[in-house]
This record gives C-alpha cells, structure tokens and sequence, in this order.
C-alpha cells in the first residue's frame, strides 16, 4: 500500500513546525514505520540541525527536482532511529527551484518506499507553501495560543479547506500557569475560535531547546513533557483512540495535599 | 481558575480574555475585511437588539462569518438564559 503525504504547516513563523515534523516524524519511526522527513524550507534548511544530520548531506530535494539523482539517495539515514530518513533542502537555491507539479512527482517516488513523508513547510502562504500542500494527503496546522499565531492558523485553515484538505491541529508551546492565571489563551479558546479538530497539546518544554543544541531526539526523553504529548500525537495519527492530555500546571505542596485529602481541585 | 477571578474582582487584567475578544474579531475582520470599529458597534447592536427579547449571557455572544460557495454568512451564535415576559420599550434597554 502507498503511504501518506502529511503537511505540517502554520502561516507564522517559528511557531514550531519543524519542532513538530521531527519529533513525529522519529515517534512514528519508533512504531516501526518507515517514515521520511522533508525540509521544505529551500534556502533555510533547519530540519538537518534539529535532527544532528547536518553534516551527513549529500544530495538535497532540489537536486532530486533537478534530475541529479533520485529522491531515495537524498534520504539520509538517521543516526538513533530506525527507519527514520531525513531529505534536507538545499541551501543555496531559491524557492523556485521547486513546483507543486515537480513535488507531486517526487512524492509519488517517496510513498512507494515510506508508510509517512512528512512535509516541513516553510512560514507564510507563498510558493513554498504551495510546494509542500500540492502532494498532501493529510495536513497538521502547528499554533502558539497567541493572537497573531491563531489569526495566521485561521488562513491557512481556509487555504486548506480550498483544496479539500481537512487539517488537524496542534497547539504548541502552552504554559499552563499563564492559562490558569488568564494571561494565555486555553486550547478550549483556540479551538473554539478555529473550529478544527484538535490533534494534540504541547506545552513549553526547556527541554525542546536543550534537544535542538544537542540534536538528541526529544521523543527518547522519558522526562520530556513536550517528547511525550509527540509520541502520544504520533499514535493519534496512527489511529489510536487516545484521549488529549492537557498540559497541567506544576502544583504546590499545599495544592497537591488539598488533592490528596479530598479538598479543592 | 481561582486566580482568574479573584483578578477579575480586584479589577486585574484578564489578558486571555482580551485576547480571545481580540481574536474573534479579527477573524471576522479577515474574512469581511471591514474596520474593527464597525464589527464592534456591530457587535454591541446585535446584543441589545436580541436583549430586549431574550436574557443571554452577553460575554458569550459569538459572531462569524461562514464562507460557501462565494457567498458569505453572519452568523450570531448566543446562548438563550431565558425569555423575558415583558418586553421593555426600545427606549428603556439596559
Ligand atoms: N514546545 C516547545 N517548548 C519550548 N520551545 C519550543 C517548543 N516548540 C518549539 N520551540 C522552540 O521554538 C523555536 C522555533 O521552533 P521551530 O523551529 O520548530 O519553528 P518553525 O515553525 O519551524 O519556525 P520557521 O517558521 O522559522 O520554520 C525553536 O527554537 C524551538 O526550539
Ligand atoms: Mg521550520
């Protein structure tokens, strides 16, 4: 059977979906998929860097565009994860070295050989985003509860509507003390505001940085709040009922006491 | 939780709420691409107008717009509390 083309995609910058494309990428990997990761980023490649794969690039997805070689041999292997491949973009080209129609191509290539190829898109709605949401399948919109991140979710939502893709959501970067103390917005109000359905909730995790430093994968951290609510995202995709977990607050002594002997929530 | 209104009664910024209120007018703002002046006075029209017939909770009252098939829909979403029986004059809203 042909895998899934899956776009991860934001409309604003930085919001996290390369954070996002590598920790589901490797998840899935880890339940035995054989899972590609693109960068789709042309001229900005970053996907590399978070995965520690930067030094390891041969050919790129724009040589593969051009005929230079075949997309499978610009799949580099990953050091720690099983059957997770990394096709980084070039560095030196301009985003018109790719074409909805030249990506549709490739990824026909890559589906024959992967159960998922996730597509890192590029911030904003231009060229590249067209480029990484022609040869979707499925497409993850990636947001921070911040006005202007959900304003830019919103669009792209429309956009992806547009072309019959129904997107699934994820909420990254949630400080559960902010919410709690209505300084932030909750996922209830994103979500009610976007009226999507809601893939998962990351909160914000020191450890995501410290991962991307060192290039270890986050998902192999136990301890790591934002790797766990990946892997449970990545079941999810895989069709696994498993409820949302909201990002809780680190209680008090008092508070988790109170919890204990049956006062107070 | 407790904090949020306990901010609330001291008078303190509820900046998640501000932010939600923001929100939904912006993107109502996109889709109609008229001034957020205008949605507002909209906004606040729409509420006494159904206030005088119904009692809703004003906080929750929710505008969108709906985009089908070229043709765009406003659409109020509120939550009814009740009925009112006597219907005050125009004059007299609250
Ligand atoms: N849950 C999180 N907790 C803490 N830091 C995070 C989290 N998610 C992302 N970050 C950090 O935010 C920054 C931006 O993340 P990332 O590069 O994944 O965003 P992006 O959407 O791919 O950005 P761009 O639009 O530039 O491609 C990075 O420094 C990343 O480490
Ligand atoms: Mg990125």
């Amino acid at each position: 059977m042909d895998g899934k083309v899956i776009v991860i995609t934001s409309g604003k910058g930085g919001v996290g979906k390369t954070t996002a494309t590598a920790c589901i990428g490797a998840a899935l990997a880890l339940e035995n998929r054989q899972v590609a990761v693109v960068d789709m980023d042309i001229g900005l490649r970053n996907l590399d860097g978070g995965m520690g794969l930067e030094n390891r690039i041969v050919f790129n997805v724009v040589d593969a565009a051009k005929g230079k070689c075949k997309i499978k041999q610009a799949a580099i292997k990953d050091r720690r994860i099983e059957n997770l491949y990394l096709i980084p973009a070039s560095q030196s080209d301009n985003k018109d070295a790719l074409t909805p129609d030249i990506m549709v191509r490739l990824c026909k290539e890559l589906r024959k050989e992967f159960d998922y190829v996730l597509l890192d898109c590029p911030a904003g709605i231009e060229r590249g985003f067209e480029n990484s949401v022609a040869p979707a399948d499925e497409a993850v919109v990636v947001c921070t509860p911040e006005v202007s991140s959900v304003r830019d979710a919103d669009r792209v939502i429309a956009l992806l509507y547009a072309r019959s893709i129904t997107p699934r959501l994820i909420v990254n970067r949630i400080v559960p003390e902010m919410v709690e103390n209505g300084d932030m917005l909750s996922h209830e109000d994103v979500v009610d505001v976007l009226s999507v359905e809601l893939l998962g909730l990351v909160p914000l995790d020191n450890q995501v940085v410290i991962s991307t430093n060192t290039g270890a994968p986050l998902v192999l951290q136990k301890d790591s709040e934002a790797g766990q609510s990946f892997r449970r995202i990545a079941l999810r995709m895989e069709g696994q009922d498993i409820p949302i977990e909201i990002p809780q607050a680190q209680k008090s002594f008092w508070k988790k006491l109170g919890i204990i002997i049956g006062i107070g929530k | 939780m407790l904090n949020r209104w306990l901010k609330k009664l001291i008078g303190k910024s509820d900046s998640r709420g501000v932010a939600k209120k923001r929100l939904q007018f912006a993107l109502v703002y996109d889709k109609l691409e008229v001034s957020d002046e205008v949605l507002i006075k909209l906004h606040q029209d729409i509420v006494d107008v159904i206030s005088r017939y119904f009692e809703i909770d004003k906080e929750s009252l929710k505008l969108d717009i709906r985009k089908s098939e070229g043709r765009s829909a406003l659409i109020v979403n509120t939550p009814i509390l009740s009925a009112r029986r006597i219907y005050p004059s125009v004059k007299a809203s609250a």
